[in-house]
């Protein structure tokens, strides 16, 4: 317990640092004042807009009074919607999760089988297609990928939903493409890890016993290799949500990534840094997480 | 160690398919029926704060649910609308006889209480993005449940073009004092022919027809706003036949959409005409007419528009092109072109042996408008002029323009849902020019400030017309061409952009 509170206290800093990051870089790379006001606005439109925006003051005070909202969980005002922050982020949320699990779980249905197959045919042509295979998912881009299944899929056979969000159907194309990447890395952890276990001796006991090897793979084997997985899958929350961005622009899925590239577009500030600083509470938990389930998976590491 | 691995599945079974169902509600996708019409645009709406977003793409939606005093058809002939007539009282004052009978979506009559309401709300709040479009208008009286005066600072031409564009649309007044705003925005209501069904952020707005419309029947059931941000995916909803119509397609996929039997693309001008804006402060380069001449001679626009927008585009020496007020068409459809006599104006300039100047030019806002620029800027390497060419990103390109620091030479394009001169020619107003262009010609000022509030239409337009004439020659603004609104429709629909970029549902039918 005292673990878990020390390494929450810990991120705190990181938290802090994050939003002054961002806070900097959404200020220096644009005006949203200019990007609000018809063409033909003149100056002191500008100029009344910029103040009642609040964007008058020096950084660092406009970082002060953004820091003390913060800490009242007011995250700020979308100057596009006109609406709390927060709530704009929120409700976005459902749509990105449902679209990570399913990627994660697709990810997951490939690399296992595909993993253990590898490790289990050893230097077969099997092998060296699986290999081959995922250093290829992990090389294509997300967005070459998302435009290829479209035009198969959707234009081509025309059995799936080009883009959008509704039914079951609709998930199917943007989950295979954000879980490709990850499916290639978890594949050849799998394959390794299975491989490092298969020459154990606890593995040759189990043979020499005459096991089965079905038995002696699933039971005695992969249930270890498998502990370095589930903590890599916790770690990969941030590959996961780098990829919704791209994803989610591709399919029009209606998520966070969608929400936030378009934020950044026209410096919506507040929504940028409010879905800015939730992504990262979700990076930083998942992360601890990781850390849970591998001690939690494998006794013999204790709390420090 | 087993039950631990069966516990860390199931549970990772059980949050997959609860977090699917939250969000597998029943929403179907694409054309359901053949009285359900559904349009793709590249962005989400807005919001429903009618005065509040500035955004053509959520105005098109909104033309549906709301209605104004007076409306523009297809051809933008002005038309009755929530007003059945109007009449200049006097220089400063509009008088608009309301239409009766006329129901709110909840069933609250129209009244010319709710005129007052949503005009002067939007002409006192300044913090309202519309409001410098409405800050001309001083008061709005209610003579009657169906007559209101309008009532301006100034003498006030375009007051009927202001009242039938962006932000315009009637709200209800009693509704919105009674539940609040934020009610409003969440369950907003009109007196269109369609009325609001749901908005599922990033997704889609829903809209039904409303079957106590006051005009004619609405064509559809049901209208589907989608929002697909990636034109290729838009594209692939129209080819796989999931929408019926996807606005604004790139050029690259005009041939896959005119290839398919199913689909066509859909071309017709827009109000966005592309310019250089040239910089003659005293001490530039660009201050001497002959170098802006040279510039403008140097440029093939005819090859850009050909070779960028497959022909998509109209040539044009004026930003007041055909439709709107004061128009000046003998400048339309024209452009100039003749390399050797640029090179023979700069000598004449002086320049013989060449000169360096500075283009700038956003990158991602207009279709094409790096790749025009890199055009424009090696068209004026060939008659001797070197350009420095600074590409930006739209947000960093319209601080440094809202600055006025941009050099000699840059590329912008202005839309105008004014519908009128004024607006289009206001940037060359010794004021507002000031620090942009620096443009200075006494004659085009006096033009531009009589203009401005002449009450008579024919010398008004006439006023205008000859202020086109100066700008040509003084060439402030160098014009390019006026670039197309592209769509990519179904074949068994009839649809048309318009040169407002509004979608009226019932302007489009099936064949």
């Amino acid at each position: 317990m005292n673990y878990l509170i020390k390494n929450l206290v810990k991120s705190v800093p990181v938290l802090i640092l994050i939003t002054i990051i961002v806070f900097i870089l959404v200020r220096i790379t644009g005006n949203p004042v200019s990007l609000m006001l018809p063409e033909t606005a003149t100056h002191a439109d500008r100029v009344a807009l910029t103040k009642a925006l609040g964007l008058n003051d020096p950084l660092y005070i406009q970082y002060f009074h953004y820091l003390r909202d913060l800490i009242t969980g007011n995250f700020g005002t979308s100057f596009r919607y006109h609406e709390s922050a927060l709530p704009i982020v929120l409700e976005r949320m459902p749509a990105t999760i449902t679209l990570a699990f399913a990627a994660m779980g697709i990810a997951l249905l490939i690399s296992i089988p595909l993993g253990i197959l590898s490790a289990i045919k050893r230097n077969s042509i099997l092998d060296v297609f699986i290999t081959g295979a995922s250093v290829l998912g992990k090389a294509m881009p997300n967005f070459w990928l998302g435009i290829m299944l479209i035009l198969v899929f959707a234009e081509i056979l025309n059995i799936l939903p080009v883009s959008g969000s509704g039914t079951p159907l609709h998930l199917i194309l943007p989950a295979i493409t954000l879980g490709t990447g990850i499916a290639a890395q978890i594949t050849r952890l799998v394959r390794s890890s299975m491989l490092e276990i298969l020459n154990m001796d606890y593995i040759r006991t189990a043979r020499s016993k005459g096991l089965v090897e079905f038995l002696v793979i699933y039971k005695h084997a992969f249930r270890n290799a498998l502990i370095p997985v589930v903590t890599i899958i916790a770690l990969q929350t941030p590959t996961l949500i780098g990829g919704t961005l791209v994803t989610e622009q591709i399919f029009a899925w209606p998520g966070l990534g969608q929400l936030l590239v378009e934020s950044v577009n026209v410096r919506d500030m507040a929504v940028v840094q409010a879905a800015t600083f939730i992504i990262a509470i979700f990076v930083i938990l998942s992360n601890l997480l990781a850390d849970v389930l591998y001690r939690y998976l494998d006794p013999r590491i204790k709390y420090q | 160690m087993k039950n631990k691995f069966f516990v860390l599945l199931l549970s990772f079974i059980l949050i997959i398919s609860i977090s699917g169902c939250a969000t597998n509600q029943s929403k179907l996708g694409g054309s359901t029926d053949d009285k359900t019409l559904t349009i793709a645009q590249g962005a989400d709406m807005v919001s429903f704060d009618i005065h509040n977003h500035n955004n053509t793409s959520t105005e098109a939606i909104h033309t549906n649910m709301f209605d104004y005093l007076v409306k523009r058809d297809k051809n933008m002939q002005l038309q009755p609308d929530l007003a059945t007539s109007w009449k200049q009282i006097n220089d400063k004052t509009m008088r608009f006889k309301l239409r009766k009978g006329v129901k709110f979506h909840n069933g609250d009559p129209f009244t010319a209480n709710d005129v007052k309401f949503t005009l002067e709300r939007v002409a006192k709040d300044g913090k309202l993005l519309d409001h410098p479009n409405y800050v001309q208008i001083k008061e709005v009286k209610v003579v009657d449940d169906y007559t209101v005066d309008i009532i301006t600072n100034q003498p006030e031409p375009v007051l009927l073009n202001r009242v039938s564009r962006i932000a315009s649309g009637i709200l209800p007044s009693k509704y919105i004092k009674e539940k609040g705003w934020d009610y409003f925005l969440k369950h907003p209501i009109g007196t269109g022919p369609y009325q609001f069904v749901e908005w599922n952020k990033g997704d889609r707005i829903v809209l039904k027809a409303n079957k106590n419309y006051f005009g004619s029947k609405p064509k559809w059931n049901k209208l589907i706003f989608r929002v697909i941000p990636e034109d290729s995916t838009r594209v692939a909803e129209l080819l796989s036949g999931d929408v019926d119509i996807a606005m604004n397609v790139p050029p690259e996929d005009w041939d896959r959409i005119n290839k398919n039997d199913q689909t066509y693309v859909a071309k017709s001008p827009s109000q966005r005409v592309m310019m250089l804006e040239v910089r003659q402060t005293k001490g530039t380069v660009t201050a001497n007419p002959k170098v802006r001449e040279a510039i403008d001679l140097a440029i093939d626009k005819k090859t850009i528009v050909d070779s960028l927008f497959d022909g998509a585009a109209t040539l044009t020496r004026t930003r007041v092109t055909p439709g709107n007020n004061g128009a000046n068409e003998d400048l339309y459809k024209k452009t100039l072109y003749d390399p050797e006599k640029a090179k023979q104006l700069l000598k004449e300039a002086g320049y013989g042996n060449g000169l360096t100047l500075h283009l700038s030019a956003p990158s991602g806002r207009y279709l094409k408008d790096k790749e025009s620029a890199e055009l424009i800027a090696s068209m004026l390497g060939k008659v001797g002029i070197k350009v420095k060419l600074d590409l930006l990103e739209w947000s960093r390109f319209s601080e440094k323009y809202s600055s006025k620091s941009f050099n000699e030479l840059f590329l912008i394009g202005f839309g105008n849902s004014m519908m009128d001169a004024s607006n289009s020619l206001t940037n060359l107003k010794q004021a507002e020019a000031k620090g942009e262009t620096d443009y200075v010609n006494p004659k085009t000022q006096r033009l531009l400030e009589k203009a401005e509030h002449n009450m008579n239409s024919d010398s008004r337009n006439k006023e205008y017309a000859e202020a086109q004439e100066l700008i040509a020659n003084d060439r402030p603004n160098i014009y390019l061409y006026q670039l197309d609104q592209v769509a990519g429709v179904k074949k068994n629909i009839k649809f048309t952009p318009r040169l407002d970029e509004m979608i009226y549902a019932d302007d489009i039918t099936t064949k």
